[in-house]
């Protein structure tokens, strides 16, 4: 080290460091910089996945009077359901391609312990996944109530 | 200040003048390599800062957008049925009328515009069109509407800008 000190070689050591420490800090400042836009659109990403799940449980499925997800729920439980189970698929994965944002998809599972029921499960390898839970009550025909868990997943893949 | 060792036996044989000139100038270098420094400090740190407040405005207004949509869905617009229970998340285009297109969040007044769209129907606006010379946030989610005595799939889309 004294040998670098007498050739003059330190100072330039010293600045070189300091010029790396300065560049290091920028990149960490711009990123850390970026983390409350990045923290917002997550919000906003969790919003629009609440919206979907509510959507699905208040609309109806057209000509019939059931909701989306309680027709769905009935296709788990129920022996005979109000929607057919074909009708029900192809007007849930129409109704999931109109909802779902450019660049995300949606995804629907129903579990009980008689079974399972997902629309649109075949994504592709996500970057990111936002889910939102919750669960339907169904009363099969002897008045036991069953609850269907319902599990709505949003994909991002940008 | 320490000397180059090598340069010495050189050195040695120049003038006092010339010597002096020779640490003049490697002063010089070291001083203006560390103004460059500073320099660089400064000008990273303010465009940092520069950008920690465009970042910061943006969150504060896609957040903003957020609320708004979220009054909307689950209070201003929400369908309210004979029997006075509120449905939140489905929307009823009578209360449309009644909307006024601006909100104070957060200390700061923002206006918006809103866009409603449902299955065989065309896109249609409320309220006023977003300035062009100001940045606006928007955004679309799903939601119920009660039409002609249904609950149907829509979107409701919300672009919004500091008023």
């Amino acid at each position: 080290m004294a040998r670098l000190n007498q050739m003059g070689v330190a100072d330039i050591l010293a600045m070189a460091f300091m010029f790396a420490l300065l560049i290091l800090g920028a990149v960490l400042m711009h990123a850390y910089s970026l983390r409350p836009l990045q923290a917002a659109t997550d919000r906003q990403l969790e919003l629009k996945c609440e919206h979907i799940y509510k959507a699905l449980e208040t609309a109806w499925v057209e000509p019939y009077t059931v909701s989306f997800l309680r027709a769905a729920a009935e296709n788990l439980v129920l022996d005979h359901p109000t929607v057919p189970g074909p009708y029900l698929r192809s007007v849930m994965e129409n109704a999931l391609g109109y909802l779902s944002p450019p660049g995300f998809e949606i995804s629907v599972a129903l579990t009980n312990d008689e079974g399972a029921l997902t629309f649109h499960e075949n994504v592709g390898h996500p970057s990111r996944e936002f889910v939102r839970r919750g669960s339907i009550s169904v009363t099969k025909a002897g008045g036991e109530n069953v609850v269907v868990q319902v599990v709505i997943r949003l994909f991002s893949f940008s | 200040m320490p000397w180059p060792s090598g340069s010495m036996t050189i050195l040695s044989k120049w003038k006092t003048s010339d010597l002096g000139a020779y640490m003049t100038l490697t002063q010089i270098l070291k001083m203006l390599v560390a103004c460059i420094l500073v320099i660089t400090f400064i000008l990273v740190t303010a465009s940092a800062y520069r950008q920690h407040r465009t970042t910061s405005a943006l969150a504060e207004l896609t957040d903003a957008t957020s609320t708004i949509v979220a009054h909307l869905a689950v209070d201003e617009l929400a369908h309210v049925d004979e029997t006075g229970d509120k449905h939140s998340y489905v929307l009823d285009l009578d209360r449309l009328e009644n909307l006024t297109f601006r909100r104070e969040i957060g200390g700061e007044n923002f206006e918006f515009q809103i866009s409603l769209c449902y299955q065989g129907s065309e896109n249609r606006t409320f309220g006023p069109a977003p300035p062009e010379n100001r940045t606006n946030c928007s955004l679309v989610v799903a939601c119920s509407l009660w039409l002609s005595d249904r609950f149907q799939l829509a979107k409701l889309g919300v672009i919004a800008w500091h008023a």
